[in-house]
């Protein structure tokens, strides 16, 4: 438990440094937030709609640290910690690689937290957002979302060869879903065609469902988003628990 | 109590169609310098990654300190200490924090202030590890090997890309430390710094021994001035040896 928390300590250092993390993970999401709520202030989602655009709209902007973290923190470190052969030198001392692993993961979820509370206080606090629907439920799927989001970056960290390969599948997965799944640019707004292939994307159900709990609409296909989400983050786990190798084969 | 600290009976380590080790045995007494020594591609770091049970091998027997890597990991590594050839630091780390994550991996580490001082390193402590020249910085990987206050260690390439000055201070803190009782297991390709520092020697070409004892004995067999002639002797022999193998299965 005390090398954990050590090796928690130095790798939120770590990313602390590394900034990347804290630009996309923290900054990006606040400043969309910002904008956001300057551009809609108190408009409806559309005619008589009984939420404003603002309320349908924070569910989505929280997803962009957990993909910033999940997605691209994860797997690009982890992957460095491969090739460097730090995870070697871990499995050569009586603890387990898997303690720096975890002390990664927790580490990212704390950025990704930091994160989603500063989007929602900001909501809060500067615009007068006020959830609808029901915080617990919302809560839970905010964490199923970031089990499935940080599952796909277990497995790339995973499946990928080298660090190089690490980074060009993270850019890959991250930036269609960033830009098509309605963390950046509504769902509502997008053409038929576009929304059916974002529809494959776990992110967009993820979104889906958080807006939906968030809003207290609970869809037709709100259930669905849940079973898609599970699934994925029980079919990355899997890969990325049987794909893993401490050393990249030379 | 034994004496030997390393004994390795018949490995054969094969990688798809390459031997890369092939049949090595050898024996390190407790207390003494070794040396593998052998040219690039040789089997050396393969040799090293099966005695610490980093790699799974076809044949052969092992114990390092009486145990085997295999059945007895975490006891062994809490007495057993290893620098792996390339540096495996993460980026922006500083010296004190990569000190205290690896302490953090032991159940009894030394106080590593006092290593960073015996070690002079001390003024270090807080710079980034990347900042380092190549003589601190190996004197660092040397130092996290100590941590744990092992019995042994596995230093694999320990002074290439040194400057001469750098490799002295090496070779003179190593000789201090094995005074006190460690047993030093190396792989270099430096003759001068084996002359220096080992005790026994052993040549692997191809991943097979052709020469090994005392430097002393090794030179006298090959009749040749010095190590550094002996060595290509016994490289150059086993090189002529292959071909005409190869001459007579045509």
């Amino acid at each position: 438990m005390k090398s954990l928390l050590v090796l928690y300590k130095t790798e939120f250092k770590l990313a602390l440094r590394e900034f990347s993390g804290v630009l996309f993970g923290i900054l990006l999401p606040i400043g969309i937030m910002l904008l956001l709520g300057i551009l809609y202030g108190d408009k409806l989602a559309y005619e008589n709609a009984p939420y404003t655009l603002l309320q349908q709209s924070v569910a989505a902007v929280l997803t962009v640290g957990i993909c910033a973290t999940g997605l691209m923190g994860v797997p690009i470190t982890l992957s460095g910690y491969r090739e460097k052969k730090i995870l070697k030198r871990f499995k050569a001392s009586p603890a387990s690689p898997l303690l720096l692993i975890l002390a990664q993961f927790l580490n990212n979820m704390t950025y990704a937290l930091i994160s989603s509370v500063a989007v929602v206080g900001i909501a809060v606090l500067c615009f007068g957002y006020r959830m609808i629907g029901n915080p617990v439920l919302f809560i839970l799927s905010y964490f199923l979302l970031m089990a499935a989001i940080y599952a796909m970056g277990a497995m790339i960290a995973s499946v990928a060869k080298s660090e190089k390969i690490a980074n060009m599948l993270c850019t890959l997965f991250y930036f269609p879903m960033f830009f098509l799944s309605g963390a950046t640019i509504p769902y509502e707004l997008m053409p038929k065609g576009l929304k059916l292939f974002a529809d494959v994307m776990p992110l967009t159900q993820g979104i889906k469902l958080l807006k939906a709990t968030s809003l207290g609409a609970w869809q037709n296909d709100s259930m669905n988003a849940v079973w898609i989400l599970i699934f994925t983050a029980i079919l990355g786990m899997i890969i990325a628990v049987k794909t893993f190798k401490y050393e990249y084969e030379s | 109590m034994s004496k030997k600290a390393l004994e390795v009976k018949g490995l054969v380590k094969q990688y798809k169609d390459l031997t890369a080790v092939d049949h090595l045995s050898l024996e390190v007494e407790k207390g003494k310098i070794y040396g593998l020594l052998g040219p690039n591609g040789a089997g050396k770091s393969t040799t090293i990654d099966c005695i610490l049970g980093m790699k799974n091998y076809e044949e052969g027997e092992i114990t390092v300190l009486g145990l085997s890597a295999n059945k007895d990991r975490k006891k062994l590594y809490q007495r057993v200490g290893v620098q792996f050839q390339s540096s495996f630091y993460p980026e922006r780390i500083k010296v004190y924090e990569i000190c205290e994550m690896i302490s953090a991996l032991y159940k009894k580490p030394d106080d590593w202030r006092g290593l960073l001082r015996a070690f002079d390193l001390e003024k270090c402590a807080k710079h980034y590890v990347a900042s380092l020249s190549g003589g601190e910085r190996q004197k660092l990987s040397v130092l996290l090997a100590l941590i744990q206050n092992p019995e042994m260690v596995f230093l694999d390439e320990l002074t290439t890309g040194l400057d001469p000055k750098a490799r002295r201070e090496v070779w003179a803190m190593l000789k201090q430390l094995n005074q006190k009782g460690l047993t030093i297991f190396l792989t270099s390709h430096y003759m001068d710094e084996v002359t220096a520092l080992c005790d026994k020697v052993n040549i692997i070409h191809h991943g097979i021994s052709v020469a090994s004892g005392t430097p002393e004995e090794i030179i006298l067999r090959s009749g040749m001035q010095n190590l550094e002639e002996a060595y290509l002797y016994f490289i150059d022999e086993k090189e002529m040896i292959d071909r005409e193998v190869a001459f007579s299965t045509l």
